[in-house]
């Protein structure tokens, strides 16, 4: 049974200024969605599970190996798909995930038919034998993503990964991820909460280096129970209804608009809805 | 302040802002620190037929001034020809493109910011010049003319003129870094062997330094009532200092049609950056990709096919170095033009057509020069190349990578000196092939260690290129190879070298991980 222990973790720069402080968070087998504004930590964090760089405090334990002491233990079960990543440009693809097979230590007679599944399956295989410097940005990122499975890994992170994906390509992303996580842990970081809402068992809320909530989907949309409302508005009323709520999203009807917003006071004329994941990232990261 | 000179700042701004400028600016400090030498060095810098000069202001002006203009004519290039090619990197060059400067400004822009970058350089070392003279103080008092003159009129308009080049071959040559490198390395080799007939020629002189050297020697022969031609000698001259003669330079009166001169060529620089301007490609990228490889490659349909994990054929646990070797290999080989293989093999077969000396001394290092490129993308690609996540995640990335990475260079210049290493097997002197092996050792671990310390390429490129014109020099002290000292301990040497440059390159590459 895979375990990830991160126990009082903090990243510090300089004497006042941290990217991630002390933060603790247990993680197990499944998907867990790290959801959290720009400029929050959530790539600190992943960097830091993914060996890249080590935290200034605390310890990060996999199945109670201190990845700190011993990062190899994390790297030999590691796939990692950084937010942003390149490519040798005068590899093809089959050559760069031979190459990238070789720095993470695998090899072997199935090689070559794993990379060949791999590239068929993420609709590569027409392109393979090409430079990668004429493909386009969703190749190079199914490129990266091919990287993360050539090693079976028993925990995998995924850095904003559906960046560059056409919505097709999300849907299949999305049901590769569910497959994984049968047998692993996956660390999902995205701005798009719905990737996150459709897909993840338990999220994380992450503002300013600090963990506000953790648990599962119902568990933090139930912050937002009875608080989540419509209402159609004349377009002029918009910039004084901004003012006093929390706006979720707007849709425009000829001269009127509709609101979706969060309120803890119910609004005359609103009708209640039900809360959503994103109701609830906007409320809490709000309020926190 | 206007949009025009807001370019200006804070393209110098950006690039000077860097890891890179801040080491080169501390290797300028250092270099200029050995400009003049110490009282008591063992080598001098500028000697002729055995004279230097007395410690004074004049010659503390004129000898940094003529050797920054020197030094940074040769290296200064290197430093800044990349203006360009950043802005098509980071896709700046784009949004630039669809503004409305025009191509003269933009260029004329990227001119001034390169000079300013010089000029930095120019800045530090005139002070380490002015530190020095009162450091090295023989009793002379401190003329601060003496020190501007000669950098007001001979290094500050020839670094103008070398900003102006690196602009002229980014434009022309933008796709073809090497070609870019090359180019200048004999371009730089004709320009400083110009030698003026008469008084009026020193005008062509774009460094213009030769009318300083001349009125040196002139004094010289003065001194020794000899018509001869005097003996000068610039660079870094091993020499017993007390056997050196000394004599006085109290500066010198410039012509005004030198200084005319030296106004005229900065004028040349802008007009030479009118005439490009409408060759400037402006970003245009589908123009920029020459290569049949990247063109953009256009999908057809997706295909239904979903990736079963559990039916993937299971790879197996494999730490061997040898597929990593590979893929550096053919990194190394398909980095450059297809035809600069040609321009390989050609020198490899004067390696051994030759007389034996000149394809050692001359051919060899030049064949290896010709690899700059490959060299200095080494270690640095996976920072150019976007890739610094991946190594720091894979297995053991210092014990195999890294290693994988110089394993993968030494075959590749063992391979381009085979025809020479096989010439001294035949005549059975192994200490030569042992030197020359251990200095593709060498010359590896140098672009290895200096890529790692400055994660770029341009430092090495500027080192390798001030080596490699030293050793067509025949200049001892930077023989890395073997061509002029055979003797055993300096064989020892030579492999003492290479085992520490790798021992220091795993070192630093470890603390960099550790610290991240």
């Amino acid at each position: 049974m895979m375990k990830l222990e991160i126990q009082n973790v903090s990243k510090r720069y300089s004497k006042n200024k941290y990217g991630l402080k002390d933060f603790s968070i247990t993680i197990e087998k499944g998907i867990l969605g790290l959801l959290g504004p720009n400029g929050a930590g959530k790539s600190t964090l992943l960097k830091m599970i993914a060996t890249v760089n080590k935290p200034s405090d605390g310890r990060i334990l996999l199945n109670k190996n201190n990845i700190i002491k011993d990062p190899n233990y994390m790297r030999q079960q590691l796939g990692f798909l950084p937010q942003d990543f390149g490519v040798y440009p005068n590899l093809n693809a089959f050559e760069f995930l031979e190459y990238m097979a070789a720095i993470k230590g695998v090899g072997g007679p199935n090689l070559k038919p794993r990379i060949k599944e791999l590239l068929e399956g993420l609709n590569l295989q027409e392109a393979s034998h090409r430079p990668i410097g004429g493909y386009s940005g969703g190749m190079k990122q199914r490129v990266g993503i091919a990287q993360v499975l050539l090693n079976n890994p028993k925990i995998v992170i995924f850095d904003e990964p559906t960046v560059g994906l056409d919505p097709e390509e999300r849907v299949r992303f999305r049901n590769l991820i569910s497959d994984l996580a049968n047998d692993c842990i996956v660390i999902l970081s995205s701005h798009i909460v719905s990737d996150i809402g459709t897909i993840a068992d338990n999220v994380a809320i992450i503002k300013n280096g600090s963990l506000i909530t953790h648990g599962n989907q119902d568990h933090i949309i139930a912050t937002v129970t009875n608080k989540v409302f419509e209402i159609t508005i004349k377009i002029e009323e918009l910039s004084a209804f901004k003012l006093q709520h929390t706006i979720v999203s707007t849709s425009r009807k000829k001269a009127d608009i509709k609101v979706r917003f969060i309120t803890e006071n119910p609004v005359e004329r609103a009708t209640k809805m039900e809360g959503n994941l994103e109701d609830a990232y906007l409320y809490i990261t709000k309020n926190n | 302040m206007s949009p025009f000179f807001n370019i200006i700042k804070l393209d110098y701004l950006q690039r000077t802002r860097s890891y890179a400028f801040l080491i080169t600016l501390c290797a300028s400090l250092a270099i200029a620190y050995s400009f003049v030498p110490e009282p008591n060095s063992n080598y001098s810098t500028i000697r002729i037929s055995g004279y230097v000069g007395y410690y004074n202001a004049a010659w503390f002006g004129y000898v940094t001034a003529i050797m920054t203009s020197f030094f940074l004519s040769l290296i200064g290039f290197y430093l800044i020809n990349s203006g360009l090619k950043k802005d098509i990197e980071t896709k700046v060059g784009q949004i630039i493109a669809s503004t409305s400067i025009s191509n003269f400004k933009y260029l004329l822009a990227k001119t001034l910011s390169n000079f300013l970058i010089l000029s930095t350089i120019v800045g530090v070392v005139f002070i380490m010049s002015i530190i020095l003279f009162v450091l090295y103080n023989e009793g002379y008092s401190f003329e601060l003319y003496q020190f501007i003159k000669p950098y007001l009129l001979i290094t500050i308009p020839t670094m103008f003129l070398i900003s102006v080049i690196a602009v002229v071959f980014e434009v022309f040559l933008g796709r073809f870094s090497v070609l870019q490198n090359i180019g200048y390395f004999f371009l730089f080799s004709a320009l400083i062997t110009f030698t003026p007939i008469n008084e009026s020629q020193f005008n062509y002189d774009l460094f213009g330094s030769k009318i300083v050297i001349h009125q040196l020697e002139e004094m010289v022969r003065e001194l020794t009532n000899t018509d001869e031609n005097s003996n000068l000698s610039i660079g870094y001259i091993l020499s017993d200092i007390d056997s050196s003669k000394k004599f006085v330079f109290n500066g010198m009166d410039f012509s005004m049609s030198f200084i005319i001169s030296r106004f005229i060529w900065v004028v040349l620089g802008f007009i030479i950056i009118a005439i490009i301007s409408p060759f400037f490609h402006r970003f245009n990228m589908g123009n920029l990709k020459s290569t049949k490889k990247l063109n953009n490659f256009t999908e057809n349909e997706i295909s239904s096919k979903n990736i079963n994990l559990l039916k993937l054929p299971k790879a197996q646990i494999n730490y061997s170095i040898l597929p990593l070797i590979k893929t550096e290999v053919i990194l190394l080989f398909r980095k450059g033009k297809k035809w600069l293989w040609v321009v390989n093999l050609l020198g490899m077969l004067l390696l051994v057509v030759l007389p034996f000396k000149v394809s050692h001394q001359i051919v060899l290092p030049v064949l290896w020069f010709l690899q700059v490129s490959r060299l200095s993308d080494l270690t640095a690609k996976e920072i150019t190349n976007n890739l610094s996540h991946f190594v720091s995640t894979s297995y053991k990335p210092i014990g195999r990578l890294l290693l994988s990475q110089v394993s993968a260079a030494v075959v590749l210049m063992l391979l381009l000196a085979f025809p020479l290493i096989i010439r001294l097997g035949l005549l059975i002197n192994f200490r030569g092939m042992l030197a020359i092996i251990f200095g593709g050792v060498i010359v590896v671990m140098v672009a290895v260690l200096l890529g790692i310390i400055s994660k770029g390429k341009k430092l090495f490129e500027v080192l390798f290129f001030m080596i490699t014109y030293a050793n067509i020099n025949l200049l001892s002290f930077v023989d890395y190879f073997g061509a002029l000292k055979h003797h055993r301990s300096y064989v020892i040497q030579l492999a003492v070298l290479g085992l520490l440059l790798l021992c220091a390159s795993l070192l630093i590459k470890k603390n960099q991980l550790d610290n991240d």
